[in-house]
């Protein structure tokens, strides 16, 4: 059945510019501008004044179906998380997990991308060079407890002078900035203004630590997000 | 953006489609989320689908469901006759029926009062041309 008519409020703090143009809603604060666009979904936006005079966001929709409607509050979160980013910002920290072998990880790109070595004792190599124009292909050294090589195949005199080390490369998104955090051990703090952003960012890191092969139950190791919460903190 | 002409008792509108094609009718009560009960002075009181009714901005106080007495005085005191006659929706009606209606003769009176109209107005764009260039 169709409700006529269902619609929700919300409020807008001060400090906070909102700008609303055919359901693409841009949010200006202290921190920056975020803009995100909703010409998925069939609502009407608008900027109303309260009776007291607070600034508030409507949303309606008219003749809504149950989906229609359940997306309106849907809609209100995203654009309170755009405000909260654009106010407090978000932090989302990591912490690194390992049993035996010491995740190393270094930061690179001024704060944008970060590398991930000796995950599970593994060293992954490829393109070794032996002669000019010979290049054998890769073979791989796996294990982690136990460093056994299982050559697949023999070349006589061999001897290479150039071996890539093959290393987890994560780049963060736009506008994030990931750091080591100090005081804490095998911590990474993860800056951003777009949730949606930094927790993608954070997923990224944590997906190319998965565990294959193994039973995950026992191999626990990988970076995992430890908390979500906003940069500027409110006491 | 938002919509500013709602359906509500004592909105008046235009019907669009049908038999009462033209005919300017007050929403007289709401049946259910598709139809209304319309009625106006010179008709009997009827439902009607709201797609067939376009609405206007004239709306009049009435009660719900009023007697044919109370809903022409209402009708009077908000002058809705004159009101809708001086939109330029309304105006605009006017026009198109008078235009329909024409006759032949009347296209041909038509055509020279359009010739003369337009011959005015390029002499006085000529002069104010010349007053330009000057």
């Amino acid at each position: 059945m169709k409700t006529i008519l269902s619609s929700e409020t919300m409020d807008i703090p001060d400090g906070v510019k909102i700008k609303i143009n055919a359901r693409v809603i841009e949010v200006e604060g202290p921190r920056g501008k975020l803009s995100r666009d909703f010409k998925h979904l069939n609502l009407d936006f608008q900027l109303i004044k309260d009776e007291e005079g607070k600034k508030k966001l409507k949303i309606d929709a008219w003749f809504a179906t149950r989906k229609t409607s359940a997306a309106i509050r849907t809609a209100l979160s995203h654009v309170e998380n755009l405000i909260t980013g654009v106010t407090k910002g978000y932090r989302y920290k990591m912490r690194f997990v390992y049993a035996h072998f010491p995740i190393n990880a270094s930061i690179t790109n001024s704060n944008t991308a970060i590398e991930i070595r000796n995950f599970l004792g593994e060293k992954k190599i490829t393109a070794m060079q032996f002669f000019d124009r010979l290049s054998v292909p890769c073979f791989e050294v796996c294990c982690a407890k136990c460093m056994d090589s299982s050559v697949l195949f023999q070349i006589s005199s061999v001897s290479y002078d150039t071996c890539y080390m093959q290393v987890r490369k994560v780049d963060m998104l736009d506008g994030v900035t990931i750091l080591r955090s100090e005081k804490v051990k095998d911590e990474l703090v993860l800056d951003g203004n777009d949730i949606e952003l930094v927790s993608r960012s954070a997923a990224l890191i944590n997906q190319k630590c998965h565990v294959k092969n193994k039973d995950i139950r026992k191999f626990l190791d990988g970076i995992y997000v430890s908390e979500k919460g906003t940069v500027v903190v409110e006491e | 953006m938002p919509f500013k002409r709602y359906v509500e008792i004592g909105r008046v509108g235009l019907v669009n489609y049908g038999k009462e094609y033209g005919r300017i009718v007050v929403i007289v009560d709401v049946i259910d989320q598709n139809r209304a009960l319309v009625d106006a002075p010179d008709m009997v009181r009827s439902q009607m689908n709201f797609k067939r009714i376009s609405l206007t901005d004239i709306k009049i106080d009435i009660n719900r469901v009023p007697k044919k007495k109370a809903l022409i005085e209402a009708m009077e005191k908000a002058d809705v006759k004159n009101k809708w006659e001086k939109s330029s929706w309304g105006r605009r009606l006017i026009v198109q029926k008078r235009r329909a209606a024409l006759n032949d003769f009347d296209r041909f009176k038509l055509m020279l009062a359009k010739i003369k109209r337009g011959g005015l107005i390029r002499q006085e764009l000529a002069k104010l041309k010349k007053e330009n260039t000057a």
